[in-house]
Order: C-alpha cells, then structure tokens, then sequence
C-alpha cells in the first residue's frame, strides 16, 4: 500500500515537473493594453466580478465587456468602470449560469481606434471562457450556520456552528479543524451529532477584539481535505455590539493613488483620490462614492464618477449622481446616466425613472475655414458662420446627449408584473460650436412577466418601438417648408395642413423634419420584441425564447444591442446524480435582413453541448462543451456575381475545463486547466480560415499562513488566413506575509516566448500602518526585447473610517 | 505545440492518479435548532423536562424542545439544517419538533402564545410547518411573522414568500398567503385573507430589527446593566 502512495507521488511530481519543463513560460492573453483579467469567483447566481489590469489607462476611452451564456449566439455587452489603471465591473447574478459564461473586451482608443482582449476576436480568436459551477454542492452539504457573513457580535454572543447533516457518507466531522484568523481553535469545539458548536463561552479569553477569518477545513474518512470553507466577521466590545445593533452602522474608507507612467519615454503622472462612505440603519441604507481623478480631462467623457443613493427597504430606492440604471433590456441596461434615478415599488404599483446625461459635450476642433463656393465635400465639413456663409473642415466634437426614462409597472414581480416604458434623448444641439448631426430618440415599451409555482414557470416579454431623428440641426420643419413639398405643384399626394396637424402632435415629442425616421415602420423596421418561456421541472432547466429587432431599431440607452435579426434560442440545463453531473443543450437559429436591405438573408445557426461533472470526491470538477457555428446567406460562391456577397463560413469548438483542490506534502493547492481549440472553415472567396488552440494551468499554492505562490503556463496558437502566430507565456509569483502580518509584499514574472515577446515584472508592498491605514508601493515593469522597456510606479494610500 | 499533443501531456496524465472513495454514515443525536442570541430573560426545556432552564448561547434544541421568553426578551433560534431563523418575541413559547429523515429534517413548531418572526429559506423536499391552537401553516421559503393571540387566534402576515394554511377548528378552511397579505384564523376557524394593514407591516419591520435597549443602574455595589429588546414603542 505504501509503495503504491509512494508511487502515485512520484508519478504526480513527475507529471507537474514535466509540466514545467515543456512549458517554460505563463499567464495573460497577448495585449499592449490590458496586463490580466482577474475573475471572482464565478458560482450559479451569485455576481460575478471581473476586473482588468491596465498597462496604462492612456490612450483609452472606454472599455466595455461583451459577454454571453451558454447556448446564446449573440454577446451582450456592458461599459466597465475605469479606476486607475483597473476595469471593473460586477455582472448581473442572473447571467452568471452554468456551465460557462465566454467573454471578450472591447477597448475603444481616443484616437477612434478599436481593440479587442484577446486580440482579433473579429478573426476568428476564441472569446475566453468563465466555468461557473453550480452553487457550490459542498456548500449546500456543509453548512456554516454561524455567524453570517461580515456578523458584529460581542464575545458573548459569538457562535460558530457548522451543520454536517447534509454532508456526504466519506465525511469525517471530527477531523474538521477550525481556525480564528491564525490560530487552530479546533480543541474548543463541541460536537453534537452532526453538528461542531463554538460558543464564546467556550472562547472567553481566547480570542481577541478585531476582524476576524474564520477558516473551516473539513476531511473525508482516509484524512483527504474535503472543503475548506471561509467566512469574516469582527469581535467586538459588549458596548459596540449594542452601540451597532441599536444605532446607525457606518463604514467608509479614502484612498488616494499617485503614479507615474513612464510610456515609450514619455513619462506622465496621474493622480487620483476615491471615497466611500456608507451608513445603514436595520432598512434605510446610505451610500456615497466619488472616484476624481487628473485623466478627467474636458476633451473626453468623463472619468471622473461620483454617486450618492438611498435605499429604503424593498421599496425605495434613490441615486444620484453616475448610475447604470436597468430597465427592460431593449430600453436601457448597461449605460452610465449622470443625473438621477430611482425607484418606488409598492408592489400593486411601481415606478422607476432615470433622467441626466448619457454623454457629455466635448468641443470639436476646427482646422480650416472655406468661403461659400469653394466649400469640398466631406462629413466633416459645417456650417460655422450662418450669416457670412462660412463653411469649415473641423474635428468634430461631441454633443451633450441628455436622457429621460419612465417605467410605471403593476405588480410584485413575484407572479405578476406588467410595465410600460417611455425613453426619450435628445442632442443638446448648443452644448458644443464644432459639431455635426445631433440626433434624437424615443422608444416605447411594454413588458410583461407570469410566473407560478415558485417562478418555476416564468413567462416573460417585452416589446418596443422606437422613432429616430438622425439630425435635428436645422429643428423642425417649418410651415413654409411643408408648403414647398407638399403643396400646389406637388405630386407626393400628401395634404399640407394634414402634414402640419401631424406635425403639431408629433412634435411635442420627438423634432419633426426630414430626418425622422423609420420611413418604413409598416414593415415593422424600428419594432423590437422577445418572448420567452422557461420551466424548471424534473431536474431540466429549460428555456426557449423569441426575438425579433428591426434594422432600424435604435434606443439611446441600450447601443449595444444587435438588430436585424430575428429567431429562436432553446436552452436545456439538465441536472442528474444528484447534482454531480450537468448536461446542457443548446440550439439558436437567427436570420437577418428583415427589411430586405441586404443583398441575401443570412442564417446564423448555433449548436452547443456541454458536460460538466462535480464528482465531489478526490478528483477534479470538469466541463467539457462543443460548440458549432454555421453561418450561410445561400449566395453561390463559385459565381462571379454574387461571390463577393456570399457568407458561407462554419466554425467548431472544443472546450475543457478542469478544477482541483487538493493537498501535496501538507500544503494546500488550487489548480486549474483549460484547454481551448476552434476551427472556422471559409468557403467563400475571401477564405477567412481561422484555426485557434490555447491552453492554460494554473496553481495557486497556500504553503502556510505567510505565504502563497502562484503559477501558471498559457499556450497559444493561432492562424489567421495562413498566418500563423505562437507564443507561450508563463507566470510565477509569490505572496508573502511578514511583520505580523503588517507587510504584504507580492512579486510577479510573467515572460512571453515566441511570436509574441515581453516581460512583464510587478512587485507591490502593502503596509498597514493603523489597523485602519494602509500604504501601497506599487512597480510595474514591462519590456519588449528590441522594442522599448515601460514603468509604471505607484504610491496608493488607503484610510478606513 | 499541436492541440493533440497538449491534451496528451496535460490532461491524460493530470486524470491519472486521483481516485475516488466511499464511505459509510455518520451517526449521532443531532439538535434540531440551537439557541443563536438571547435578549434578557430566556429560558428553555428539554422534553419531558420539568423545569425551565436559562438559556445561553449555543444551547442545543433537542426534538419536544421548549424556549420561553419574558417581557421585553427577544431569542434567535437557527435550525441546524440551515433551512432558516426564527425570532422569538417577547412573552411567547415555542415548542420545537424535528424528526431526521435521511439528510434532511421535517420541522414542526408550536406555538401557544406570542409573536414569531421567521425567516425560512426555499425548502426542497423537507417540511417546515406552524402549528397554533386554531391553525396549521406549511412553509416553503418566506419571510415574516406568525402571532398567537390571548383568545388562541392565528395571525401570518408575509412579506414574501407563501404559506399553506389550514384551520384546526370549525369548518376548517384552508388557503394560502402570498407576500404582503395576511391571514387570520379566528377562533372559530374561519379564516380571513388580507392586504396586510399598516400594523402588520409595522410588526414585519419590527421584527426584522434587532434593536435592543440598554439601562445600566448605579447601585451601591455597582453597576447593574439590563440588556433588553425593544418593540420600538419603548
């Protein structure tokens, strides 16, 4: 028995070592703008939050995430909040589903430019992938009773309890050990059937005031780390205890960051100061937040944010300020609004409204005047001087776009709710000298949601249309102008007076001229809908919807969302063995041109299977999924004629994802390993063939309370058209706790080989000074052999009140 | 490096080694509920316990056991089955009943008298139930209070969530309480659903709070500190 031991771990160190040896490199997608995406971590319903490291936030404008679920076929997409040099955002819980979400950002440049992580996602390069597991089945069989999370209790009121009633059979529950921040209080414990109590009785004396980690570390039977579960909460004096539960709890904190970047010897400071401040009282909530920061700066959108909110209970709800307000997701979701919003839900009768500004006025530039007559032609070319008929050649500027939304809506929401949904935003057509083609929008909107049996049935829809005018420079149609059109020698068969009157209502709402838009909408061109239908019965989580977006469909809250297309998505979430073993199916057909505006309909069809297995013994979770894309506007490609136009590309992906927990010579490890590989087949003359492989490992190894390390390899190979591109990269860094846990000091190398090289080094030291102030030292440096070497030094400043 | 070979040297081998186990059931006398926090005077007994116990925290609730609070008392039991808190007020008595049924625990609770707040989190197969001298009520997973009256008189208000109810007398009616509405079951049996008035949603706030009260008293041996709940009407 003991030789087999022995040579299972001589086999497993033979296999890591071999590891190392093959991939002598690690971690992070090939960017010169984003260093690594951090991910939370990412469990069924539950928000997930995904923030991106920055080489420098110079030279971006904004950075958005396009991401999907399972089985979809189109990437919804979100605007990242930009602090410093980290992207971050928090997706919504009910996104976050199992098996795996895939994700991609998109970097939009000031200069106008594009880019995506990882690169050349347009191409062909896989988006990455998120496994979320179920809520986690060890959680659910482990039970932390005691305390809740973030609990401030007295000594006296301190309970630790951990119920293994639900554990499985190989559970040993007096093997479970039991930490308080560093020390083992396991021997304190009392155990009662299936349950280990800890009592501040049991305590007194042995813990002090403080924050505390609690740490439980659960066995199987042959003394194999099952689980490990974590959760803080703060001891505090008798007289805080009851100061916090009969007052106002208050928390904030102040932190101020200067650095400096040292970019392609360009060297250029910034400096920036955040606070925080929250207070609560049992249901009244007061939150307050302000980022400022010296790249805010007049010629771009702001990056500066600050919010003040308040919350009463389930039923009020106030912001003020930057807020990404979400409304039924044809009308607004996912766009900042600096204004005020709000909501009033009595639950018979609800209202929800947003207003301020979506986009802020950035003056153009101009940069050649021309006397009438001699004026090119060009899109960039205005009117600047009406009387003297002064035309200019500028860089255009961007308006002010102002913004309101109303949702009455009836019903809980529990098992009824029907809103209507108004939007209206228009171009501040004087906020800037240098500009072209304000616009301005409405969309009305309806949504319906059914749900019985505990939401296990849930039907839901929405539908909108909207109105656009693509300028409104020149205002309203004038009476004199409608008389010229429609009047004596008119032929267009429209009466004048019936133009005005029509005129006259529709503009109290949206600018009439000839701008206005849809001129088809009897063909359903600016209409928006989507219907679907889920139920959660016998173990399927199914669900199978309908959407349908005109071409000309358009609302100044939601500008990421795709139009043109139409088509159904059913998605099948099967669970069996008790939870051990997820399949899940997925099959989406859409098509285009609704309005006939294309040259041939394209059909987008998507087919998805994936197996995820969470044995919940000694071995790893793993997903596994299979993912076809067929792309066909039934063009001929070998004709001349319609080649050009033809789409006829199919593309196929495998995925695998394996993660593991597990113990090595008494040192705990968290690893990880996916492996990636797509094929896109082009038949069409443009021979977009795209082959993509990535694979990846990661271990995070805690070799005792001080100090953890983290190692990792990506693979990548791609090629594009016959153009091939390699590269390897690998990650290995260190985290290590000193002067009673006071100092953290934190080191990273991450080089790159092959066709993409570089260096990345990054050393932090964070030292708390108070228990409640904290100082930063953090260096980057990043080298391209041949090509340049770039810093990044930071000093950060933390204040907790 | 092909695809090919990346799966053979990382995966094939990473799968080799592990191997799976198991094992047999843990046996043992499991508590039903344990006593979380407690607000002046509160006691308990066990079953077939005669006299009452002052109770700590951490104490141990046993199936038949009993916990009683006193005026301006507050207890937090927490069933050990995660499956939800109960806020015991002032003056009332819970008796408390679980039977193990594999890896879950049917629970039953019976009020005399007083007000209880629950707060009952989604159950899959196992039973959650309220038994009062006039009615029965079957949770799944809610929030909000359950009250007993002098004259025996049943009161269940939610905020959300829903509830079976079945009257124990009369003609027994039966229905089932949504969130924000409330139900009254008379002493008779008839039972009344409701829009929940002013008064419950008042008790449903209250409840939710933990607000508790202190005075502390200068005698000539000390100071003497009483820790006690407040209803928010004191």
């Amino acid at each position: 028995m003991k030789g087999k031991e022995f040579i299972k771990k001589r086999f497993f160190l033979i296999i890591v070592f071999l590891q190392l040896l093959i991939f002598n490199q690690v971690i992070g997608q090939i960017s010169n703008i984003v260093s690594s995406v951090k991910i939370g971590d990412a469990k069924e319903k539950l928000p997930l939050a995904i923030s991106a490291e920055l080489f420098s936030a110079e030279n971006i404008s904004n950075i958005s995430i396009a991401y999907k679920t399972f089985g979809e076929n189109e990437f919804k997409k979100a605007e990242m909040l930009i602090a410093g040099n980290t992207a971050s955002i928090t997706l919504p819980p009910e996104v976050v589903i199992p098996p795996y979400l895939e994700y991609y950002l998109i970097i939009n440049l000031r200069n106008g430019s594009t880019q995506t992580y990882p690169i050349d996602i347009t191409q062909g390069v896989s988006p990455l992938q998120i496994s979320v597991s179920a809520v986690s089945e060890k959680e659910k069989e482990i039970i932390l009773l005691s305390p809740n999370p973030g609990e401030m209790l007295s000594g006296e009121e301190l309970l630790i309890s951990i119920s293994f009633i639900k554990a499985p059979e190989n559970i040993d529950v007096s093997k479970t050990k039991i930490f308080l921040n560093d020390a083992d209080v396991t021997s304190y414990e009392l155990l009662t059937g299936d349950l280990i109590v800890l009592s501040g009785e049991n305590l007194a004396g042995k813990i002090g005031f403080g924050a505390k980690l609690l740490t439980v570390e659960v066995y199987d039977k042959e003394g194999k780390l099952y689980h490990t579960i974590s959760r803080s909460f703060q001891v505090v004096s008798t007289e805080v205890a009851l100061a916090v539960s009969s007052k106002w709890k208050y928390y904030g904190n102040l932190k101020g960051e200067s650095r400096n970047e040292n970019y392609n010897s360009a060297s250029t400071w910034y400096n920036n100061i955040s606070g925080e401040f929250n207070t609560s009282n049992n249901d009244i909530r007061f939150n307050a937040f302000a980022y400022l920061t010296s790249e805010d700066k007049e010629n771009v959108q702001p990056y500066n944010r600050y919010s003040a909110s308040f919350q009463a209970g389930d039923w009020l709800d106030l912001k003020a300020g930057d807020s990404y307000p979400i409304f039924p997701n044809l009308i607004l979701d996912g766009a900042r609004v600096r204004g005020f919003s709000g909501s009033l839900n009595l639950g018979a009768i609800n209202l929800q409204t947003a207003f301020g500004e979506t986009m802020r006025h950035v003056e153009g530039k101009l940069l050649q005047t021309y006397p009438a007559g001699t004026v090119p032609l060009g899109s960039d070319i205005i009117l600047i001087d009406k009387l003297r008929n002064i035309y200019g050649q500028a860089e255009l500027g961007t308006y002010q776009r102002n913004l309101l939304v109303v949702r009455p809506s009836f019903g809980s929401g529990e098992n009824f709710q029907l809103g209507f949904s108004y939007l209206h935003a228009k171009d501040d057509n004087g906020s800037i000298k240098y500009g072209a083609r304000p616009q301005e929008n409405i969309v009305i909107g309806t949504d319906l949601k059914l749900a019985f049996d505990d939401q296990n049935f849930m039907f839901t829809s929405q539908a909108a249309i909207s109105v656009q005018n693509k300028d409104i420079s020149s205002g309203t149609i004038t009476d004199a102008q409608i008389d010229s059109i429609f009047g004596k020698n008119s032929n267009l068969g429209i009466s004048p007076s019936d133009f005005k009157k029509i005129r006259d209502i529709v503009g109290n709402f949206i600018t009439v001229n000839q701008y206005l838009g849809p001129w088809n909408p009897q063909e359903f061109s600016s209409f928006a809908s989507e219907t679907a239908l889920s139920l959660n019965y016998l173990n399927n989580n199914l669900r199978a919807s309908y959407v349908y977006r005109g071409n000309d469909y358009q609302s100044f809250g939601q500008t990421f969302i795709r139009t043109d297309v139409k088509g159904i998505n059913v998605v099948d979430r099967i669970r069996m063995l008790d939870n051990k073993l997820f399949v899940s199916f997925g099959y989406e057909s859409l098509k285009d041109n609704l309005q006939n505006t294309k040259v041939a309909t394209t059909t987008y069809q998507t087919i998805s299977a994936s197996v995820s297995i969470f044995p919940r013994v000694d071995f790893p979770n793993i997903t596994i999924g299979y993912n076809n894309y067929d792309n066909n506007n039934g063009l001929n490609i070998t004709n001349t004629q319609t080649a050009p136009f033809a789409v006829s590309d199919n593309t196929n992906r495998i995925l695998m994802q394996l993660s593991y927990d597990f113990a090595a010579a008494g040192i705990r490890n968290s690893s990880s390993l996916s492996f990636t590989t797509s094929n896109r087949k082009d038949n069409t003359m443009a021979k977009m063939d795209a082959n993509f492989s990535s694979g990846s490992l990661t271990v995070n190894s805690f070799w005792n309370q001080q100090l953890s390390s983290i190692f990792g390899i990506v693979f990548s190979s791609s090629e594009i058209q016959g153009t091939q591109f390699k590269y390897v990269t690998l990650s290995f860094g260190g985290k290590y706790l000193m002067l009673e846990n006071k100092l953290q000091l934190i080191a990273s190398l991450s080089p790159s080989f092959g066709d993409f090289q570089r260096q990345v080094l990054e050393l932090t030291a964070d030292y708390n000074v108070l228990a409640n102030l904290n100082l930063m030292f953090q260096a980057r440096l990043f080298r391209i052999p041949g090509a340049s070497t770039n810093s990044i030094i930071g000093l950060v400043t933390r204040l907790s009140i | 490096m092909k695809a090919k070979n990346f799966l053979i040297v990382f995966i094939i081998p990473w799968l080799i080694g592990f191997t799976s186990d198991q094992n047999l059931l843990l046996p043992g006398d499991t508590p039903v509920a344990l006593v979380k926090k407690i607000v002046k005077d509160v006691s308990y007994k066990k079953a077939g316990q005669s006299d009452w116990d002052l109770a700590k925290t951490g104490d141990a609730l046993f199936d038949g056991g009993q916990v009683k609070t006193g005026s301006k008392s507050l207890a937090l039991v927490l069933f050990t089955d995660g499956s939800g808190l109960l806020k015991v007020r002032e003056n009332a008595v819970l008796n408390i009943y679980g039977q193990r049924n594999n890896k879950q625990i049917d629970k039953n609770t019976y009020i005399d008298k007083g007000l209880i707040g629950f707060e009952v989190n989604k159950q899959e197969d196992a039973e959650f139930k309220f038994t009062t001298p006039t009615a029965v009520a079957s949770i799944r997973g809610t929030l909000g209070f359950i009250e007993v009256g002098s004259d025996s008189s049943t009161t269940i208000s939610l905020e959300n969530g829903s509830v079976e109810i079945q009257a124990l007398r009369g003609n027994r009616g039966s229905g089932r309480v949504t969130g924000g509405n409330t139900a009254r079951i008379d002493p008779l049996g008839n039972v009344n659903l409701n829009a929940a008035s002013d008064e419950d949603r008042k008790k449903n706030s209250t409840t939710r709070q933990l607000t508790t009260k202190k005075v502390k008293i200068k005698t000539p041996q000390g100071d003497l500190e009483i820790e006690y709940y407040s209803t928010g009407n004191n």
